[in-house]
């Protein structure tokens, strides 16, 4: 299969040539996928797939053009050509279009077949633990999963990369009620390269999530506005970070909307704040879709940004500097005990989730907090409904002022709780 | 059609031929950052046997590719036998037979397209020296669905949709960056929104002046208001508040609606409907006839005068809730199985004006523009305010920064106290659920008391 990919790849690099483009990119990819899904308590589905593209990226005269099939068949690749071609002489020329050079590079990583036993058993598993530990939470969705892609990517420039990489996949999102009250519903879920040795309650604090979930269904609001403090737990930290990464991407940068244009070596966040990259997280591959291999970074080093994260066409239409990046970040922990960050709190949230809008650029925010509790003098209250938060994702960087030493893993995102000062709460 | 190769001794089967084509181009400040096109074609084939389901899908579109999915989603659904017995479920409904093109304008040329962009680019930065940076997305995307069950559904479903995403970016008093969008969409692909620099004009100069308006936001007030939502927003209110609560697989879920059939849940003023292809005699941006469970697609009254009356089903949630389907159940790419997903989710026009509306509210909000939302079981929900006005005295005054609206959507609903005799559709980005999905959402202005985010 790999010489296959390669093949396909190199003679659909070959016929671009020919067609008279000056430089391309092709990358071409297989994935399959066994889904075990379970709706409403019972497991339901088992579903297969079968995935194929292959992406082209053509420039010629300094223009560009894109395209992705799923068939693969010689005479489509070649039909899409001829239209590629025709869709690249009619763009614009930029001189910051271009395709990376000399990333030679194989990587491997995870299982690469697939165990119905394994999944079936951890579905079960999930399903044994709702039943006996959160008997009123119906599991809305969820189950187990297993993915295998493997991909060969070349540029007219000498990058050759090829990976195989497969993973397993535990999620599940359900919703607990009584009566006819009813929580919010409530999910967790990631990637790991081998399932086996932990219970699946086990993975991705999905026991804690369900039993959680449990005691959601009494909720109260808030009786009056106040600025207080939270504890954000790792599925929210998600969303700053993610707020960050949109601030250093290319799209950004070219449009002068980031408010980090002008910020590396500048201190961004709390001294104790180190983020650093897990390319090779279970169901990453350590390339960028341009066709770079992506080495370690350590994007926030105690507190100061070290990096923008500029592709190849950013980096070269901005004048700064290219860093090849993808999926896939980690938090240091820090020192805190997450109960005494809890004890801390004068008056505020436990933040499992922001269900908000997309942040202004400039950071703003507020956000509906879900499957949260109130905190009051340290000790976690009840559920909270109706409760909104708003504040600045640039300003919550700088005033983190507590690092928890639990973390949670969920395969791509690793990150610790973090206790943040002065939000208000509507 | 490849012909379905129905398994022998299956309850339930159906095969699926579907390809995705889509177009995507951005220019920021007059540069071509994408400039793609990609298809995604493939053929699926879903089993219902003894309780459990199969699944099978493959990237070909041939005989041998169908016989060899329906084999696969039959084995998928023995394999899953492994779990035990299951009580038996008849799936209900009759199969639809019949084919719905599309017939819209030749397609836009690359030259058309870039036209277009380049035109936007330069106009703003000739007429509106103030902006920091100007994009311009172009999107279409085209779904072709041919469908064939063991009921005896055959028949062919062409949805088509088209968006033009316009951003200006500028910068505040104190420097800092200040961003609006406005999207214009519809049915058909990018040469049927007829993208004239005529029609865009009036659009780009009013998008400059709300931008403006916003470079001198001052805070929202947290907590509740009365506010006012204009019709391109009371759509997204339509499919985040009680849209999704009324998915019968939400409802199977736990979602409240379940026990509120026949109650009221909403403001008499309020009637809330799932359409499915036509509205008014003219057809939807979002036209199923069939779902891809070939299942007639019929129009849902979600709410009726504010009693809740109906949900939205697929073959497998209607026979659990005893009730027909009612066509709801459609799958994003071909390699996904059916959901169940809304189609043209609205609340229909009342008879006051706007204006009058506006000038009502003593102290409150006028709600213009969203960028996403998101809905619960609990009938809570939020979406994102990205232009807004405060009221004050019956009258506009500042813009607002950018926001968040919530509550529960039965207490918001039931605050209701006017509805704009407006219409407006739209079908720009995805409802998101297990797999992204398009859909359209439409409304008039709506008055009501909602929760705002805010110091």
């Amino acid at each position: 299969m790999s010489m296959e990919l390669k093949n396909i790849a190199e003679l659909t690099l070959e016929h671009m040539r020919d067609a008279g483009f000056d430089d391309c990119h092709v990358s071409v990819g297989v994935s399959e996928q066994d889904e075990l899904n379970i709706t409403h308590n019972e497991p339901s589905l088992l579903r297969s797939t079968e995935d194929y593209a292959v992406s082209m990226l053509g420039i010629v005269d300094g223009r560009k053009a894109s395209s992705s099939l799923t068939d693969i068949g010689e005479d489509a690749i070649a039909a899409e050509i001829t239209g590629l071609f025709e869709r690249a002489k009619s763009a614009p020329q930029d001189e910051a279009n271009a395709v990376s050079a000399d990333q030679v590079s194989h990587f491997e990583q995870g299982p690469l077949e697939s165990s119905l036993d394994l999944l079936a058993e951890k579905t079960s598993e999930l399903l044994d633990f709702r039943a006996a530990s959160a008997p009123k939470v119906t599991v809305e969705e969820g189950g187990a999963a297993h993915l295998v892609s493997r991909s060969h990517e070349v540029t007219s420039q000498g990058t050759e990369l090829s990976s195989i990489i497969g993973c397993y996949q535990l999620q599940v999102m359900g919703t607990a009620s009584e009566g006819d009250k009813s929580s919010s519903f409530n999910y967790t879920g990631g990637r790991a390269n081998d399932l086996t040795g932990r219970h699946a309650s086990e993975w991705f604090a999905i026991g804690d999530m369900l039993v959680d979930t449990q005691n959601q269904i009494v909720t109260q609001s808030i009786d009056a506005r106040f600025t207080g403090e939270v504890i954000l737990a790792p599925s929210a930290v998600s969303d700053l970070v993610n707020w960050l990464l949109g601030q250093l991407n290319a799209s950004a940068l070219i449009a002068g909307s980031s408010v980090y244009e002008n910020s590396i070596g500048e201190v961004i966040a709390t001294p104790d704040l180190f983020i650093n990259s897990d390319f090779d997280a279970p169901g990453h591959v350590p390339y960028t879709d341009d066709g770079f291999t992506a080495r370690p970074i350590n994007l926030v080093e105690g507190g100061k940004l070290t990096t923008l994260l500029l592709n190849l066409y950013g980096s070269r239409k901005t004048g700064l500097d290219h860093t090849a990046s993808t999926s896939g970040w980690r938090i240091e922990p820090g020192s805190d005990a997450k109960e005494d960050l809890i004890a801390s709190i004068k008056q505020g949230a436990l933040v499992n989730r922001l269900s908000m809008g997309q942040p202004a650029a400039n950071g703003d925010f507020s956000g509906v907090i879900k499957n949260s509790f109130g905190i009051e003098k340290g000790e976690v209250g009840t559920a909270l409904a109706d409760t909104m938060v708003s504040g600045n994702m640039a300003q919550m960087l700088k005033d983190i002022d507590g690092i928890s030493a639990e973390h949670l893993d969920y395969g791509g995102q690793d990150f610790p709780f973090f206790r943040i000062p002065d939000m208000h709460f509507s | 059609m490849s012909n379905l190769s129905a398994p022998a001794g299956v309850e339930y089967a159906e095969a699926r031929e579907h390809e995705v084509r889509k177009v995507r181009k951005v220019m920021i400040d007059g540069n071509l950052t994408a400039n793609s096109q990609t298809s995604e074609g493939g053929i699926s084939a879903r089993v219902f046997n003894k309780g459990y389901w199969g699944f099978a899908s493959i990237p070909a579109m041939n005989q041998k590719s169908a016989e060899k999915v329906a084999k696969k989603a039959a084995d998928n659904a023995s394999a899953m036998c492994r779990f035990g017995e299951r009580p038996r479920l008849e799936l209900t409904g009759a199969g639809y037979v019949g084919e719905h093109g599309y017939n819209g304008r030749p397609p836009m040329s690359q030259k058309e397209s870039m036209d277009v962009m380049e035109g936007v680019n330069d106009l703003c930065k000739t007429r509106y020296p103030d902006l920091k940076s100007t994009s311009i997305m172009l999107h279409e995307e085209s779904h072709q669905k041919k469908f064939n069950t063991s009921t005896g559904g055959d028949g062919l479903n062409v949805i088509n949709r088209a968006a033009v995403y316009l951003m200006m970016t500028a910068e505040d008093k104190n420097g800092q960056p200040v961003e609006l969008m406005e999207a214009i969409s519809s049915k058909g692909n990018l040469a049927d929104l007829e993208l004239s620099m005529g029609k865009l004009e009036p659009i780009l100069d009013d998008l400059h002046g709300h931008l403006q308006a916003k470079c001198n936001a001052v805070p929202a007030r947290g907590g509740d208001h009365k506010i006012v939502l204009s019709p391109e927003l009371s759509g997204m209110l339509a499919h985040e508040a009680m849209g999704h609560p009324c998915e019968a697989d939400l409802v199977l879920g736990g979602a409240v609606t379940g026990n509120l059939v026949g109650k009221s849940v909403a403001s008499e003023l309020i009637t809330m409907m799932d359409l499915a292809n036509s509205y008014n005699g003219e057809e939807l941006m979002i036209p199923v006839y069939a779902d891809d469970e070939g299942s007639e697609s019929i129009d849902v009254i979600l709410i009726e005068n504010g009693i809740l009356r109906n949900f939205m089903t697929s073959r497998e949630t209607a026979a659990k809730l005893g009730i027909q389907p009612t066509g709801n159940a459609r799958a994003y790419t071909f390699n996904d199985e059916p959901l169940v997903r809304m189609r043209n989710t609205a609340i229909l026009p009342g008879s006051s004006k706007l204006e009058d509306m506006i000038a009502g509210i003593e102290n409150g909000y006028y709600l213009m523009k969203t960028g996403n939302g998101q809905a619960d079981s609990t009938t809570e929900f939020m979406f994102g305010i990205t232009l807004a006005y405060e009221i004050r005295n019956g009258k506009l005054g500042s813009a607002i920064n950018d926001t968040t609206v919530s509550g529960t959507a039965i207490n918001m609903l039931k605050t209701v106290d006017a509805v704009s005799d407006d219409m407006h559709w739209e079908c720009n980005g995805y409802c998101g659920k297990k797999q992204p999905m398009v859909v359209s959402s439409g409304g008039p202005a709506i008055r009501a008391v909602a929760h705002l985010g805010g110091e």
